[in-house]
């Protein structure tokens, strides 16, 4: 079976500098064409392509990348990721209601709240392992719903509305034509990749995998995890924070009803489905699963039991996930910096 | 006289009810190598897990140099100078060769988290330099050639030679060795004690648990002997070959009995 | 405040303690669980549900009660009583049995990914629960009682009912014979081996796989006895039951020690105690959130429970 991923690889390899820039460029080109592929076979029946493209996609990617951090690469079963998402969502949307600040101002508090609550979710269940951990997140992620769902100062049941959208440069953001929002996430999502691929070839992305794969012994090679363990909730929970501002920003209206365990749940089978730890296996599965249940009406009603298949289906038969298996050995050390023998 | 690096004064150690170490007192000394011998359950992996951190003594310390480390966090003795490798061979099975020994010598880099992010200069100076160092540690123990082969991949042999590279690469000034040559045929065993001294003559202090005797005898300067959580022999190999006490922990009968 | 607890104390007593003996039936499943394979049975609310539908399938469609229906004579009443019952505990018990092939047990040995197992059981449990809910348009549906809700007597002001009452008794009955079989049994007592230490078990010539299927299927009856009794009592089902009762009896055998069945035992009636008492103090709003809270203090402060063993240790 000839091996996309290696033959991907070769050609990479093989290619100078110009060839490659030149490949990134192409390949990026065409994502960033896809809002106009609307009426093709892509066509989603339920709610337009260049929504679905934005949310559930986009948002999911995002997300899936800020969870792999803390699933994929440490290790750690976070099953209350979307406190992040909501900590953030509500902050854009008390803070624009409240104040004169647009999304772009509120983008960074909203990434330290959810930061915040990312280190008062991590310290004290760090002591915390496996089954314990899952169920400790799960719980904090339904305190944070419930929460939002008793207090009146915060909407209650029926949440907040009137949120605007971002401001545009040069641009208006728009309700029926959602490629500018498809193209800020996409800005987004490139951003976030830069900086995980940076943390992944260095002492970080080092230690988060000596983590998940022998913690104990990774604390007696000298790896600070109780650091570590920390930085991987705070830096998953700022990248899912900075996701809920912008979802609030495009919903205009949010409620605690879409801050439910299920969505925690989608994302991590984005995860599972992409393959733990493995950054681009995330991306293509979270906009695969992001897209086939607005494709397939059938699978609309059915996307959570979609979704739980995929977790038992790929946690035994493919824990790699979708993408075929590197045969060459991955270095988590940059290839330039190596001095050679 | 060289001096004495560790020292362990009146350590014991009770699970429940069961004592496991019993007011244990050795001193290692600076450059030499000790073997740590005894029985099955004497309590020799409790020492190494006292002196790395992963227990607390119930009472008794144990003392770097004029510090005590009991108590203290694991990745913290690490960092003052302590290393070990495991009976079971625990490597980091899905990163290479290298990558395992420069994750352990990351303990002795001084960025972080946004350091990396930034890709600062030093950042980048650190992760050259760590390369350069885990290749020169692989070279030192003879398996630089498996560098880029995933751990878990590896030939059982070079995967415990590799446990000793990874804890040489946080740069310990102490390496306790558990079981180094389980499962080694007898000329891996003599390859692995020539190692050993190689590593003794590099600078390092060596505390070894081992069966095996002649790769002992042959190489340790010291022994002591565990029976039951306590010290019954601390003295040259030739002597406590020959001590009777030692003799019946491992039989059971005394020499003479009647 | 405290007038609804005060004035109807030993009603809202006798209410608790039934609840809280199907916690401890429920926490069964956990507890045991845990003690073979230091893992959670993540799956065990929907085994819960599961084994609710039974009974209320079995006493509506089969024998169809209804709720107007004429009081049946007391002979059908037993046979109905112990159809349910059983269908109920089987269920649950064959769906247990599948969970741990499925989910578990490919997956149990690799020790590179500890929380493959677990999202392997969450994905069950959602799969079970989804198709439930697909099934059930997400709809409540309301279940006959089976054991009618007579009153026998009144204590204190207290209205002592059947169905509470035979939930007590029959829930109590059931944990003992499980205990004894546990201590007793050759099965049991290779349970209690692989417990304590696994290799030696093996090396004993336990049959490892044969002990954990038994135990995922002990938890599953247990569970599915429940499920009877809560029907019985709450006379409501729905696809999502499980989630609440589960998180319920898992931190009812964290209070009492994981891996401890005593322990499990105190903590689901303490638990089922606290619950009634508290629904009367303040109301149910908060109730998801607070047994959340319950659990996380004990896990931070006392994760042994009251009884138990410590949940990790580090194996070096």
């Amino acid at each position: 079976m000839i091996n996309l991923r290696d033959k991907g690889a070769e050609f990479w390899e093989r290619s100078n500098r110009p060839v490659r820039v030149l490949t990134v460029f192409a390949i990026l080109a065409v994502i960033a064409a896809l809002p106009y592929a609307g009426n093709s076979f892509l066509q989603t029946p339920i709610a337009a392509f260049d929504a679905v493209l934005v949310y559930p996609m986009g948002m999911f990617i995002l997300m899936a990348l800020g969870l792999n951090v803390v699933v994929g690469k440490s290790g750690m079963l976070d099953l209350g990721y979307v406190a992040f998402f909501a900590v953030g969502a509500y902050t854009m949307a008390l803070l624009s209601t409240h104040t004169g600040l647009n999304t772009w101002e509120i983008m960074p508090i909203g990434i330290v709240a959810a930061m915040i609550a990312g280190v008062l979710l991590a310290i004290p269940t760090l002591r915390l392992r496996g089954d314990y951990l899952a169920i400790v997140t799960l719980g904090f992620g339904e305190i944070v719903r419930v929460s939002a769902l008793n207090s009146e100062s915060i909407g209650g049941a029926l949440g907040i509305a009137g949120i605007p959208f971002p401001p545009g440069l040069g641009f208006e953001y728009q309700l029926l034509d959602q490629k500018y929002f498809y193209w800020t996430i996409l800005v987004m999502i490139l951003l976030v990749i830069w900086v995980i691929r940076r943390l992944t070839v260095r002492r970080p992305g080092r230690a988060w995998e000596s983590i998940r794969q022998d913690e104990d012994a990774a604390e007696l090679m000298g790896v600070s995890t109780y650091k570590y363990k920390i930085w991987a909730f705070v830096f998953g929970a700022a990248i899912g924070g900075g996701a809920g501002v912008f979802y609030a920003s495009r919903s205009m209206v949010i409620a605690p009803d879409n801050f439910t365990l299920n969505t925690s749940i989608l994302i991590l089978a984005c995860v599972v489905f992409g393959g733990m730890g493995n950054i681009w296996g995330v991306i293509v599965g979270a906009a695969i699963l992001g897209y086939l249940p607005d494709r397939f009406r059938f699978l609309s009603d059915a996307r959570l039991l979609l979704f739980g298949l995929v977790l038992v289906i790929f946690m035994n038969l493919r824990p790699e996930g979708i993408l075929p298996r590197k045969k060459r050995e991955k270095a988590i050390v940059k290839k330039d910096s190596g001095a050679s023998l | 006289m060289s001096k004495t690096i560790l020292n362990l004064k009146d350590l014991t150690i009770k699970f429940g009810g069961v004592t496991a170490l019993n007011s244990v007192n050795l001193e290692l000394k600076e450059g030499e190598i000790l073997a740590l011998i005894g029985p099955n359950g004497a309590g020799k992996t409790t020492v190494f897990n006292l002196i790395t951190g992963v227990y607390k003594p119930t009472s008794g310390n144990v003392f770097l140099g004029d510090v005590a480390i009991d108590g203290k966090k694991r990745h913290h003795i690490t960092k003052l100078g302590i290393a070990r490798t495991f009976q079971n061979i625990r490597l980091f099975g899905d990163m290479t060769t290298l990558e395992n020994v420069i994750t352990a010598s990351d303990v002795r880099n001084k960025v972080g988290l946004i350091g990396s992010i930034l890709g600062t200069p030093r950042s980048r100076r650190e992760e050259k330099a760590s390369v350069a160092k885990a290749h020169e540690i692989l070279k030192f123990i003879g398996i630089d050639e498996y560098a880029d082969r995933l751990a878990k991949n590896l030939p059982y042999g070079v995967q415990r030679r590799l446990e000793i590279a990874r804890a040489l690469g946080t740069e310990p000034k102490i390496l306790l060795l558990d079981e180094p040559a389980a499962g080694f045929n007898p000329q891996e065993k003599v390859e692995l004690a020539a190692t050993i001294k190689k590593i003794r003559d590099a600078g390092y202090t060596v505390l070894l648990i081992e069966h095996d005797m002649s790769l002992i005898m042959g190489i340790s300067d010291r022994v002591a002997v565990l029976d039951f959580g306590q010290k019954i022999a601390d003295d040259l190999p030739s002597v406590v070959q020959n001590d009777p006490q030692v003799i019946a922990a491992y039989l059971g009968v005394p020499a003479d009995a009647s | 405040m405290f007038d609804t607890l005060i004035h109807q104390f030993w009603s809202l007593t006798y209410s608790g303690i039934a609840l809280g003996f199907i916690y401890v039936l429920i926490a069964m499943g956990y507890t045991m669980v845990y003690g073979v394979l230091r893992m959670i049975n993540f799956a065990n609310s929907e085994i819960f549900t599961v084994g609710a539908f039974a009974t209320m399938i079995v006493s509506k469609y089969v024998f169809d009660f209804s709720l107007e229906m004429i009081p049946p004579s007391n002979a059908k009443l037993f046979l109905v009583i112990i159809c349910c019952l059983a269908a109920s505990m089987l269920v649950s018990g064959l769906l247990a049995f599948l969970v741990e092939l499925v989910a578990y047990r490919h997956l149990r040995n690799r020790t590179s990914n500890r929380i493959a197992p677990l999202i392997s059981a969450i994905g069950i449990g959602i799969v079970i629960s989804e198709v439930v809910r697909i099934l059930t348009r997400a709809r409540t549906q309301f279940s006959p009682n089976v054991v009618p809700k007579k009153v026998l007597f009144t204590f204190q002001g207290a209205e002592i009912r059947l169905d509470n009452t035979v939930t007590i008794f029959a829930g109590l009955a059931l944990f003992i014979i499980l205990e004894r079989f546990i201590k007793l049994s050759r099965l049991g007592k290779g349970i209690r081996a692989v417990s304590m230490d696994e290799d030696s078990a093996k090396l004993m010539g336990v049959n490892l796989n044969r002990v954990i299927s038994l135990t995922f299927i002990l938890g599953g009856l247990m569970t599915g006895a429940a499920g009877f009794f809560y029907v019985n009592v709450y006379e409501n089902v729905k696809y999502n039951m499980g989630f609440s009762l589960g998180l319920a009896a898992f931190t009812a055998a964290v209070i009492g020690g994981i891996g401890n069945i005593r322990g499990a035992f105190f903590g689901g009636i303490a638990l089922g105690l606290v619950e009634i008492y508290a629904s009367a103090i303040v109301g149910t709003q908060w109730k998801p959130v607070t047994v959340f809270i319950i659990l996380i203090l004990i896990l931070l402060f006392r994760p042994n429970g009251i009884f138990g063993e410590a949940i990790q240790k580090t194996r070096v």
